[in-house]
């Protein structure tokens, strides 16, 4: 079922190749570019040592004189500056300084919410971490939440409300900081003057949904949702086929076969957090693993996780949904209507075109057939937004239909309302006509969000009086008349709603920073001060009441009938979510002849696919360095976004990466770097949205290309016709990756069921290493870590926690270019197979914790030593920055200092600082310790409780964070331990194990369930 | 070069100015503070124990500060007419606190835990030193590794002697 095309391989690839290159880490190492080459050579991608500097001191001389000053000054004395110590005027009762205090809380993006725990350390949160009784994420935790933490201390956020004053041609003149009254006031005078539209994203908490409801109740208001990217052609496609409008909930633990059209449920689609776990979980026991089939018009996250993975281009996501339908009907599976027959002849046509072999729609076919009632196939996302995506949808419900998967491995739950774009440009057009006189804008963009032709700048002028809830003056806003800052989500009282039936609480953990008030309460206060809208809006004074008495009155009586109220909320405080899961089983009654009428058409040439990344998401949430500089999970490349072109395109268009071209749709032109990715259709050209944001503060100003303004008026985001230009410009992309090759040797082992099912460590070379010394005994604890590769799918949520626990700068794009990113845990991507159409492997790679560690022999200052437990210790204030262990690590996971990052946190930023955790400063070296603070913590509580540590007890950042628990962590010397039991699995192995660095993490082989008998990449070949 | 070896030694003249017997280290350290708290008064005479106002010791890598509400347990009724109780209780009267200086300062890159070493039956006064009997508080003990790390050689004390145990 592979697809072959092995006569492509680049010409300029020297016929004698001596290292092994089934895996490859970029087109230059696979065509051994002699640049390459020498970056490979020079081990570091640059050097301090400055050439040909006149007059400059040299090194030695500059130290000599630096002893010498030292000896003379240290003869006198060094008075430690005074320091003041500032105990509370009262004691707070939970805040006990130096121990942290969890709370339960949640984060939405409007789709996924997500319950949290909290970390706070005297009252300011300093790390986010996903609730482990949570029914939905179940201790998985995003990225974007995760980061969330580093928006909350944005030095860019508004520290109150703001007034626009306009001139006379409605440009603005000066922003002034209103007092609260007046501004109240005034707006509630005008909201009584009626013509009200509340424009907001969309909203998951039922008791804001209340309160705007009952706001627009009292003033006539009309409510209008809006996202950028929306689910709602999935959810009207749903009650096309089944009568009622509801959002698909997916049971992939359940599922056998998972075909997914575009669909990136495992980064971006729906809620991925969940749906992470469960496909993990599906996975775990490899004898019953599911199989993952993607076509894929990007190179997805989904894709890249994918057993087995093709790629299309948008125009032809119907066209294989409709292929598999005449393989069914081929294969006497289904009947088929005679109208829908015609159809699918028309499609044979198209089929032939897709450029693959039809034996894989047989197989898929007959595969999907064999699973009926045990498999999904899924479609989504704004990639297959699409002039044809009714059609897809459709299709796609109806083949869940007639496989039985509806209300088996496919529940539903009522989808909250949702605009179209149809819907937006008729709030524009009467925007335009003057019929709207206030507008209030809730966690929405649509400057940035909507292409310039809508004229939506244009139409706010129009509207007597703008209110924005933005927290800075972003590229809407600026255009209001009124900002009023809704608090951050860790700083405010909400709720959200998970999963259907299950509520989760949100609740502050910190004072709101600045002069910023609640959304919620901003309607209550205007309601309030005008008079109008129902009695239980204008009776509570805070939100927080409101809260409170709407829990009381409508959720109580739903999730625990009769209970106390206050043993209620105080439970559900401490749960931070009530209720359990409540999807339904949706019917399969999607009829076949609805899809007649999807008439086959031509496309040819060249098309656009607009996708989201993780990090990015939306684009609304994007000053955050974090997400900038964490590489996107394929490409590897951060600080930008760019256009993706295959191998093929490059070559006829005589591109090279990093080549600028000018895209060209329909008229909407964008000028992108080129990146050549492997893996895509000769015919795509994609793009990343969520970049190029003009006004939201110093770290994502200008960074990347607002890609957005290439949405079609008809909010087409992908499929549309492109062509390019080639300017002359040139720009580089920083990739982290691309100087870190392998090398050849057993980095990651890969295996078919068919290889594991003979030999449980198939592809896996043993070496018998020997010493002459018997090596350290370690009597009391010996602390190891298992990644189980099988599972990861490299999804980089651990690396941001990493981040978040670890104090880990961020050093720019400047510097990733010059190799000096400082992330303490990787996650490498490995390329195997042909460069048209590659597999993908992961691999996190942290600091190996070797029991012979290389680095340590080496340093002159024994900076870096090992500890009685079997960590490789790294003393920052001892370490004098020769940076001779990083020569010397074979996994080049030590990352040093060129400069004092740490003197560039602004504060408020520095309270996001982690105080276990020393502050590295410029010249020194830092690596990941396991997480020592962590373990130092348990073991202290431990000792105070006279106990032992219990399995699992201590948990590292990135396992804790992982949504697909492919970390875990424990004691070796404990033969009942998950990690013990992890190590002696016949699929563990260690990072070149020959050369006896004996590292104390075991990575378990990666094995695809693609229904080949052998890799094509097998070990025999390592040596 | 001559240039630059010139501002080298004068600026370590310079920062030979003033003179201290330990060093760099902070030994006998024993700043005026802004109220003039008896150690001695409280714990040698009046004996209340060390936890009544430094109470999170115990439960905690720091040993509190107590916050001024503690204080006032005592001092709404104690002793209201002394200048330094007055300044306390108008400071409290204020929602304000007030600016102790800092007698025992550690480098950002040690992590000391006060709750470890009382688990493990260490007496405050064995780094304190007599702190009960001091009416100023001044520093007793040098705090430096090599004084750190010559208790936690001992080996009746049993203590771990890894660079983690302080340092990460």
């Amino acid at each position: 079922m592979q697809e072959q095309s092995t006569e492509s391989a680049p010409e300029n690839r020297p016929e004698k190749i001596e290292r092994d290159t089934n895996y490859w880490l970029s087109l230059e190492h696979y065509a051994q570019d002699p640049e390459f080459l020498k970056l490979g050579s020079q081990e570091f991608a640059s050097s301090p040592l400055k050439e040909g500097e006149e007059n400059a001191i040299e090194r030695r001389d500059f130290l000599k004189l630096m002893g010498a000053s030292i000896a003379l000054a240290s003869t006198g004395c060094l008075r430690r500056p005074v320091q003041k110590v500032v105990p509370y005027n009262k004691q707070p009762e939970e805040v006990t300084l130096g121990v942290p205090n969890y709370y339960t809380s949640s984060y939405s993006d409007g789709v996924e919410s997500l319950g949290l725990l909290i970390k706070t350390r005297e009252g300011r949160p300093i790390k986010v971490e996903g609730n482990p009784e949570h029914p939905n994420n179940k201790g998985a935790v995003s990225i974007s939440a995760q980061a969330s933490i580093l928006n909350l201390y944005d030095p860019d956020r508004l520290n109150g409300p703001r007034k626009n004053l306009w001139n006379e041609k409605r440009t603005n003149k000066d922003t002034v900081t209103p007092k609260w009254d007046a501004m109240d006031d005034e707006i509630s005078a005008q909201l009584k003057k009626g013509s009200v539209v509340i424009l907001s994203s969309s909203i998951s908490s039922p008791s804001l949904r209340s309160i705007v409801s009952e706001f627009s109740q009292g003033f006539a208001a009309k409510h209008l949702v809006w996202d950028a990217h929306s689910n709602d052609q999935l959810i009207r496609a749903r009650k096309m086929c089944f009568g009622a409008e509801t959002l698909p909930v997916y049971q992939i633990d359940k599922a056998k076969l998972i075909l997914s059209i575009d669909a990136d449920f495992l980064a971006t689609f729906l809620t991925p957090m969940a749906f992470s776990k469960q496909f993990s979980k599906g996975r775990r026991e490899i004898e019953k693993m599911s199989r993952l089939v993607s076509f894929d018009s990007t190179f997805s996250l989904t894709g890249a996780n994918a057993d087995l993975r093709y790629r299309i281009k948008p125009s032809q996501q119907l066209d294989v949904v409709m292929a598999i339908f005449s393989e069914l009907e081929k294969q006497h599976k289904v009947v088929v209507p005679a109208a829908l027959k015609n159809t699918l002849d028309e499609y044979r046509n198209r089929i032939s075109q897709l450029n693959m072999d039809g034996k894989i729609f047989a197989e898929i076919a007959k595969d999907l057939w064999e699973n009926r009632g045990q498999s999904i196939v899924m479609a989504g996302g704004i990639a297959t937004q699409t002039e044809f995506s009714e059609g897809l949808f459709c299709a796609v419900n109806c083949l869940n239909s007639i496989l039985g998967n509806e209300g088996k491995t496919i529940l539903e739950r009522p989808a909250v309302a949702s605009s179209s774009f149809a819907d937006i440009k008729a709030l524009i057009t009467s925007m335009t006509a003057g019929k709207v006189k206030t507008l209030i804008l809730h966690k929405v963009n649509p400057i940035y969000h909507l292409p310039e032709s809508f004229g939506f700048a244009e139409a706010l002028k129009k509207v007597d009086m703008v209110v924005s809830t933005a927290d800075r003056i972003d590229e809407t806003s600026q255009y209001a008349n009124y900002i009023i800052p809704d608090n951050h989500p860790l700083e405010a009282w909400g709720d959200s709603e998970s999963l259907e039936g299950v509520i989760s609480l949100q609740q502050p953990s910190i004072r709101p920073l600045y002069d910023s008030r609640a959304f919620a309460l901003s309607l209550m206060n205007w309601g309030f001060i005008a008079k109008m809208g129902p009695k239980r809006l204008l009776a509570y004074e805070t939100y927080y009441d409101y809260l409170r008495n709407y829990w009381k009155e409508d959720v109580l009586p739903k999730v625990a009938k009769g209970q106390n109220f206050d043993d209620f909320w105080a439970q559900a405080l401490q749960k931070g979510f009530v209720g359990s899961s409540r999807a339904t089983a949706g019917k399969n009654s999607a009829k076949l002849e609805m899809l007649s009428h999807y008439k086959a058409s031509e496309s040819v040439g060249p098309e656009l696919v607009l996708y989201p990344t993780v990090m990015m998401g939306d684009g609304s949430q994007t000053n955050i360095s974090w997400l900038h500089e964490l590489p996107d999970p394929v490409t590897k490349i951060t600080w930008d976004n760019y256009a993706s072109v295959s191998i093929a395109f490059a070559k006829k268009n005589s591109l090279s990466e990093g080549d600028v071209i000018e895209l060209d749709v329909n008229g909407k032109k964008l000028e992108l770097p080129t990146h050549i990715q492997p893996g895509l259709h000769d015919e795509v050209i994609a793009v990343a949205v969520g970049y190029g944001r003009t006004k939201v503060g110093r770290v994502a100003n200008n960074v990347g290309r607002n890609s957005y303004s290439l949405v079609s008026d008809q909010g087409i985001f992908s499929g549309q016709k492109v062509t390019i230009k080639k300017t002359s410009r040139k720009e580089k992309l920083a990739n982290p990756q691309g100087n870190q090759s392998m090398e050849g040797r057993q980095i990651v082992v890969e295996a078919t069921v068919a290889e594991y099912q003979k030999k449980k460590s198939a592809n896996i070379h043993r070496h018998h290493t020997w010493s002459i010394w018997p090596g350290q005994e370690y009597n009391g604890n010996k602390w190891g870590m298992s990644v189980d590769l099988n599972s990861c799918t490299g999804c980089n949520a651990c690396v941001v926690s990493c981040q978040s626990e670890n104090n880990i700068p961020v050093v720019g794009k400047k510097y990733v270019l010059e190799g000096r990113e400082m992330a303490w845990i990787r996650i490498d991507r490995y390329y195997t197979g042909t460069p048209d159409n590659p597999e993908v492997v992961f691999q996190p790679v942290m600091c190996q914790q070797c029991s012979n560690a290389p680095c340590e022999t080496v340093c002159p200052v024994l900076a870096t030593v090992h500890t009685d437990d079997g960590l490789n210790a790294m003393v920052y204030n001892r370490c004098v920055g020769t940076r001779y262990c990083s020569n010397n690590c074979p996994y080049k996971v030590r990352r040093f200092n060129w400069f004092a990052w740490n003197k560039k946190i602004e504060a408020p930023l520095n309270m996001a600082l982690n105080p276990e955790v020393t502050v590295r400063i410029r010249g020194v070296m830092e690596k990941c310790t396991f997480c020592v603070q962590r373990i130092k913590t348990v073991k202290n509580t431990a000792r105070l409780e006279n106990r032992k540590i219990k399995d699992g007890e201590i948990k590292t950042a990135c396992q804790v964070v992982c949504p697909t628990d492919a970390i875990v962590f424990g004691d070796m010397n404990d033969p009942n331990s998950a990690v013990s039991a992890l190590f002696k699995d016949e699929r563990a192995y260690a990072l070149l194990e020959e050369w006896h660095a004996a590292p104390s993490v075991r990575y378990l082989s990666k094995i695809r369930n693609n229904g080949e008998e052998k890799r094509h990449s097998n070990s025999e070949e390592h040596v | 070069m001559r240039f630059v070896f010139g501002v080298i030694c004068l600026s370590a003249l310079l920062l030979s100015g003033c003179k201290f017997p330990s060093l760099g280290y902070n030994k006998g350290y024993a700043p005026e503070q802004p109220i003039a708290f008896d150690h001695s008064l409280h714990v040698a005479k009046n004996n209340i124990q060390c936890q009544y106002c430094h109470n999170q010791v115990e439960r905690s890598k720091h040993s509190n500060i107590p916050a001024l509400s503690t204080c006032m347990n005592c001092h709404l009724q104690v002793a209201t007419g002394k200048p330094g109780i007055i300044k306390l209780r108008e400071a409290y009267d204020k929602g304000e606190s007030i600016q102790w200086v800092k007698v025992h300062m550690l480098p950002d890159h040690v992590h000391f835990n006060h709750s470890a070493h009382l688990t493990r039956g260490v007496n405050c006064q064995e780094c304190h030193g007599p702190i009960e009997k001091m009416s100023r508080v001044q520093q007793y003990s040098d705090l430096s590794m090599g004084w750190c790390i010559n208790c936690h050689r001992k080996p009746e004390n049993n203590a771990p002697l890894n660079c983690t145990t302080c340092h990460h």
